[in-house]
């Protein structure tokens, strides 16, 4: 099998295992080829990508644009930190409009939940869009499948397998696109997921996803063998869900210090940027065990799997 | 003009003729006659129903005609349209409009076209200015004008002062206070029932929480006040639950469920197709059956359409920035009628006619000789094109627009107006 299932990359929930392997097995060689001197091939040449990002973006945009760079595809970018474009029409108008000037393929950041669906069932309809694929660069508090995919491969190329593996994943995880998208990758490549944070930062109904719940963050890391430690996302938060930072750091925070009360080494993963000092102390972040920067790198050969798999699909 | 409806079913929960073949003789809007087999007088226009049912004219308590303020998204004129095609002769309307509805210049003008329209609407008058629940509005010099119903529509009522001195001060007139159950800080931002499907989807959830909690509270402050209150919308197996019991209490209480509730679940959101957004949101199959069963049982007093147009540019949206609602004026009995086999047919015209009719302060329904007609006649069996073509209302955000609905009402008559399908 060398095809994806999907067309668009919307979400990992509509990937199949299947999928997320092929895709592995794409970033592994990638990840060879951005190691070599020349690092670049010309796989998607003539293919012209749009970044569109409604929400603010660095590494995600920045890594997108190097993988899209790297496979030599013509990239354009638009970004509108805005968040008063609230018009869907405005969303499908402007992708229109890009996809008019002959753009293949819509990297897009939004802050709704489903704008990547809506906008590929939108472009479903149209005659300059009905070509044009969609990659979800995240999509509000819904998923964020690249993060995910990095996540696991990251794992996977740290540990061989992710079959039977615990992870932690530490944090907000009611405001948290890259926790949601991380349990589905996680689950469908077999491994076991549980998620720690204070109570108002979970989702009441997350157990039903099949996941661990723990309140003790001490208790979620002598469990597991990585550890995915999420940004607090203050941004996100339109209600108040705990008093303080402080707090939070001194009862969620990770330091060196629970680090080496565990009786074990484990995976140290955060998607980034960290808050130093709130989720994830220094010593903590800098340590040998933190794979932190190797996520960083493998997000590149992973987008350009990603985006090499779905340009070679050929729409229907 | 005279009439002759000819060989239709009727049903009408305890009529002589309930579930027999009648005709029916109209002559100058009144019933003039009826029977197993009316001869043919000359000069008269005949209505052949043979296959068709006739219902006492559908009656609607809940639906939102946008106007004044939103005629974009639907206007009095267009809202008849396809309440009459949906076979309703009587549509409450709820104040959420701009203005609100509130003065007795208001109330009058949705009264005002009824004595040259077939479909009569009624106002829901609100009971707090501006619908912000905390002044109350002259209730009885609007209810002199003509409003007979009260409440905030689409705004629950958060304040158990105002809702004590509404419950108290309309005991005057015995009229009907409305409240939509739903805890405003608990549903804050929520997009959708909250579970498992939410969790899913990362969106905010509403729980059901927030409509069973503002239902208990409310049952304590009508123990509290007296009068009589009917909670609408609700949406859950709990609040059926509760609503229940107080009804077992002997409490004056009452309450109608949306038509879309009784027909989908909140797997429905997971593409995010906004036109399943409603509030309150679509829950899980065990609430959609506990619902249907509320109807079947009469604890559920009233099917409503829960009638909400959209423009495309308020709907056709990313999902969570896509306004509330659904039409159903013109699909509601259609829909409805899918379900006969759970709910039970003379259970549907319950709910459709005879319930709405008493809470509206209407007079009750005789198909009787001497009587107006008021009637509805509808083939369970048509297929029919929902499209552009045949919808009547300004929006059309309805998840199944475009596709084949089974039903239609071929005619539909009040007093001396008739309406007949042309399709």
């Amino acid at each position: 099998m060398n095809r994806l299932s999907v067309k668009h990359l919307l979400g990992i929930k509509d990937l199949t295992r299947e999928d997320i392997e092929l895709l592995f097995q794409t970033a592994s060689s990638f990840k060879e080829v951005i190691n070599r001197p020349i690092k670049k091939v010309p796989s998607l040449r003539d293919i012209t990508i749009a970044n569109v990002f409604f929400e603010n973006s660095t590494r995600t945009r920045l890594s997108f644009e190097l993988a899209e760079k790297r496979l030599s595809a013509d990239v354009i970018n638009f970004s509108s930190s805005n968040s008063s474009v609230k018009k869907g029409e405005t969303l499908v108008d402007t992708v229109q409009n890009i996809l008019a000037m002959k753009v293949d393929m819509i990297v897009m950041r939004h802050g709704s939940p489903g704008a990547p669906h809506f906008l590929a069932r939108s472009l479903a309809n149209t005659k300059t869009g009905k070509h044009a694929v969609v990659v979800n660069a995240g999509d509000g508090t819904h998923e964020h499948p690249t993060q995910a995919l990095l996540d696991t491969f990251s794992i996977h190329e740290k540990l061989g397998t992710l079959e039977g593996k615990k992870v932690a994943i530490i944090g907000d995880i009611l405001h948290s696109r890259v926790a949601l998208s991380n349990i589905f990758a996680l689950q469908k490549l077999g491994a076991e997921v549980m998620v720690c944070g204070p109570n108002t930062l979970l989702p009441k109904y997350i157990s039903d996803l099949g996941v661990k719940v723990e309140l003790d963050v001490d208790k979620a890391l002598q469990w597991c063998d990585v550890a995915n430690v999420l940004r607090i996302q203050l941004e996100r938060q339109q209600i108040k869900y705990f008093p303080s930072l402080r707090e939070y750091s001194l009862y969620f925070g990770i330091d060196r210090k629970r680090l080496a009360r565990l009786d074990k080494e484990i995976i140290l993963m955060h998607p980034g940027p960290i808050n130093r000092g709130v989720e994830l102390s220094t010593d903590a972040a800098d340590a040998d065990n933190a794979i932190i920067l190797d996520q960083v790198e493998n997000g590149v050969a992973v987008r350009m799997a990603v985006l090499y798999l779905l340009a070679s699909k050929k729409p229907d | 003009m005279n009439w002759l409806i000819k060989s239709a079913f009727l049903v009408c929960p305890g009529h002589e003729y309930h579930r027999k073949e009648i005709d029916v003789l109209i002559s100058n809007g009144k019933i003039k006659e009826l029977g197993d087999n009316i001869s043919t007088p000359s000069e008269i226009k005949v209505i052949d129903a043979k296959d068709s049912l006739l219902f006492p004219g559908l009656v609607d308590l809940r639906a939102d005609l946008c106007d004044p303020g939103l005629e974009h998204k639907e206007t009095l004129t267009s809202g008849r349209e396809a309440a009459v095609a949906g076979g309703f002769t009587h549509v409450m309307v709820i104040p959420n409009t701009k203005p609100p509805v509130q003065t007795k210049n208001d109330v009058k003008y949705i009264l005002g076209g009824n004595s040259s329209s077939l479909v009569q609407l009624y106002p829901m008058t609100s009971i707090s200015r501006d619908l912000e629940g905390e002044e109350l509005t002259e209730m009885l010099d609007l209810y002199t004008a003509g409003a007979k119903v009260f409440g905030d529509g689409d705004k629950p009522i958060w304040n158990t002062d105002i809702l004590v001195k509404s419950l108290q001060y309309l005991q005057k007139v015995d009229a009907l206070l409305v409240n939509k159950p739903c805890d405003q800080w608990l549903s804050k931002f929520g997009q959708m029932h909250e579970g498992v499907n939410s969790t899913r989807l990362g969106m905010k959830g509403i729980p059901v929480l927030a409509e069973t909690l503002m239902i208990r509270r409310d049952i304590e402050l009508l123990k509290y006040a007296g009068g009589k209150l009917h909670f609408s919308t609700i949406s859950s197996k709990e609040s059926v639950k509760l609503i229940k019991e107080a009804k077992k209490e002997g409490l004056n209480i009452t309450c109608d469920v949306a038509i879309h509730n009784l027909l989908y679940t909140d797997e429905k959101n997971m593409m995010f197709d906004s036109n399943f957004k409603v509030d309150p949101p679509l829950r899980t199959e065990e609430d959609r059956k506990a619902l249907i069963k509320g109807v079947k049982e009469g604890v559920i007093d009233c099917i409503v359409t829960d009638h909400h147009p959209h423009d495309p540019e308020s709907k056709d949206l990313e999902y969570d920035l896509a306004d509330f609602g659904i039409t159903g004026l013109q699909t509601a009995i259609s829909e409805a009628w899918s379900l006969k086999a759970d709910i039970g047919e003379d259970k549907i015209i319950d709910a459709m006619s005879l319930n709405p009719r008493i809470l509206m302060g209407l007079e009750d329904i005789k198909i009787q000789k001497g009587e107006v007609a008021d009637l509805t006649l509808f083939d369970p069996e048509k297929v029919w094109e929902y499209s552009d073509r045949t919808n009547k209302s300004n929006s059309h955000n309805h998840p199944r627009f475009g596709e084949n609905i089974k039903g239609k009402v071929r005619a539909v008559i009040l007093g001396n107006n008739i309406f007949q399908d042309q399709d």
